[in-house]
């Protein structure tokens, strides 16, 4: 049996994580595909609904990054994200759900590596927790997110 | 100053010396407007109304058994553009707790708001105190006066109520039932079968109060936060022991039909337009079938768990235990159980209380720049 490839929604703020993530794209630094980014304008708008309804639909983890502390572009944004992402992870470990499958990382625009290397140890460590129990019933989440990648899930399967 | 008394009670009418305490409040001009619950004429129920002539008390009791909706809200609407005459607002402890949440929030103003706390005997359903009226004999008054006499004697003794109907879910496991950040306190749990009244020392001037020691209290209150302490750790345990996976916590909520009453009847989601309302959850109907062609069987309505967990995320940290969310549930889900025992969780890790001071700030709406 193929090695179980895990699904990974990324949501980037604009001003840092994603140009991070651009950055390890134009500096050839290799991640996995596995990760599918959303870009947001600032990690504080990155409402819990967003996180739950990915990991409700059966991404296998969520991957939430934004400005350092004290370096957001709207102030504090990233301060709200850290209060929400703290208050999300203590309500999913109540209710069944396993907290480690939502990351929150600071990354800076000018860390294309940490970008990539963050990817690459999330999709390890999600790998090694096997697929989101969410996902055998809720198998639908290219729907629900909002976007459909048929090629890119053919070339996954290969 | 804050100092205390002991209001005697004639004849051992209870409502009465409230009435008129809460009528000489009125008089004196400590305030201009009373919000207060009252009887209706039925005599089946009780609901707050806002008075402004102390004669207009009659029915009036400030230790209504019924709680028809968590009275922040209320208050939120009367202070809406901070009322220019003193408003007094009669209110249970976590209706206090509710009002200060939603002072933090931006959704009510303290200014010229005079709070009468109660201290809280518990209250029933709305339906099972309608019954009880139905069923019992004599006046509405008398039934009021004995249901009460009842409450408080269960309070001092635990267990031996004879009313056949038992407290709301979230009154049996509440441990904060004395009113806290009350300009006036009003309260039954003292020995001598009168009125507890604690306020500033200025008011008790112009009311005429002869300061005096309320004998017994603190114990009464020591006992009672002990024993409901016990039920409540019990109750989460219970919780916390059936929720092992997603499918325990969906289960749970398998008769939620997403109606929202939950989140109409809860204090702290104050939002006037909540994102579940809008069209974003009423696909066109074609992706229903696109769905269940990829899960099936799918469960209708939809959302169901995104739509708990959401509340749970906005909610949670400032839940004040009201538990006004399970007593409008048409499906009775234990929904007290769960934003408590949840809520619990989230405020130890965030290290907050809600509805415990003004100072403390919500953690969701704060941040400090020496945060790492």
């Amino acid at each position: 049996m193929a090695e179980f490839e895990p699904k990974i929604v990324a949501f980037l703020c604009n001003w840092c994580a994603y140009r991070g993530a651009d950055l390890a794209g134009t500096s050839r630094f290799h991640y996995p595909a596995n990760v599918r980014v959303v870009r947001f304008m600032c990690s504080g708008s990155i409402d819990p609904v967003y996180v739950l309804e990915a990991l409700l639909n059966g991404a296998d983890g969520v991957l939430i990054a934004g400005c350092h502390l004290g370096n957001c572009h709207y102030q504090d944004g990233n301060y709200k994200a850290k209060h929400r992402v703290q208050v999300l992870k203590k309500i999913l470990g109540q209710v069944g759900i396993d907290e480690d499958r939502v990351w929150l990382r600071w990354i800076d625009a000018s860390e294309g590596k940490l970008f990539s290397d963050t990817v690459h140890q999330m999709v390890a460590e999600i790998r090694a927790k096997g697929p989101n129990p969410m996902r055998k019933p809720w198998k639908v989440w290219q729907d629900t997110v909002g976007f459909h990648l048929p090629e890119i899930e053919s070339e996954l399967k290969k | 100053m804050k100092v205390e008394t002991v209001l005697k009670a004639e004849k051992g009418d209870i409502l009465g010396t409230l009435r008129s305490f809460l009528g000489k409040l009125l008089e004196k001009g400590i305030v201009d407007y009373l919000l207060v619950p009252q009887e209706f004429s039925h005599g089946r129920t009780l609901a707050q109304t806002l008075v402004k002539d102390p004669s207009h008390l009659d029915k009036a009791n400030p230790f209504s058994p019924v709680m028809p909706m968590n009275s922040a809200a209320i208050v939120s609407q009367l202070t809406g553009d901070k009322p220019k005459k003193k408003l007094g607002v009669v209110l249970k402890p976590c209706e206090i707790r509710a009002l200060v949440e939603l002072v933090k929030l931006g959704q009510a103003s303290l200014e010229n708001l005079i709070i009468i706390g109660t201290d809280c005997l518990g209250t029933y359903e709305v339906e099972d105190y309608a019954k009880l009226m139905d069923e019992m004999e004599g006046t509405s008054e008398e039934k009021g006066a004995r249901i009460l006499a009842d409450m408080r004697r269960a309070i001092v003794e635990p267990g031996t109520t004879s009313l056949p109907i038992s407290l709301r879910q979230a009154c049996k496991m509440c441990n904060s039932f004395i009113p806290v950040l009350a300009d006036i306190i009003l309260g039954l749990f003292e020995e001598e079968k009168g009125v507890f009244v604690s306020l500033e020392s200025e008011m008790a001037e112009k009311l005429g109060l002869e300061v005096k020691e309320a004998p017994g209290r603190q114990e009464i209150v020591t006992k009672l936060v002990a024993s409901r302490t016990e039920v409540r750790e019990q109750v989460f345990a219970g919780f916390r022991e059936k929720m092992g996976s997603i499918v325990d916590f969906s289960d749970c909520l398998a008769t939620c039909t997403r109606c929202y009453a939950c989140s109409s009847a809860c204090p702290i989601c104050y939002c006037r337009v909540c994102f579940f309302r809008t069209d974003t959850f009423e696909p066109e109907s074609e992706r229903y079938f696109r769905w269940v062609e990829r899960e099936d069987p799918l469960r209708m309505p939809t959302e169901i768990l995104l739509y708990h967990l959401t509340r749970l995320n906005h909610v949670a940290a400032s839940c004040v235990g009201c538990g006004m969310c399970e007593s409008a549930c048409p499906r009775a889900l234990p929904l007290t159980t769960l934003f408590q025992a949840v809520g619990e969780g989230v405020q130890q890790a965030l290290k907050y209380a809600p509805g415990r001071s003004l100072e403390e700030e919500i953690p969701l709406a704060s941040f400090r720049e020496a945060e790492t």
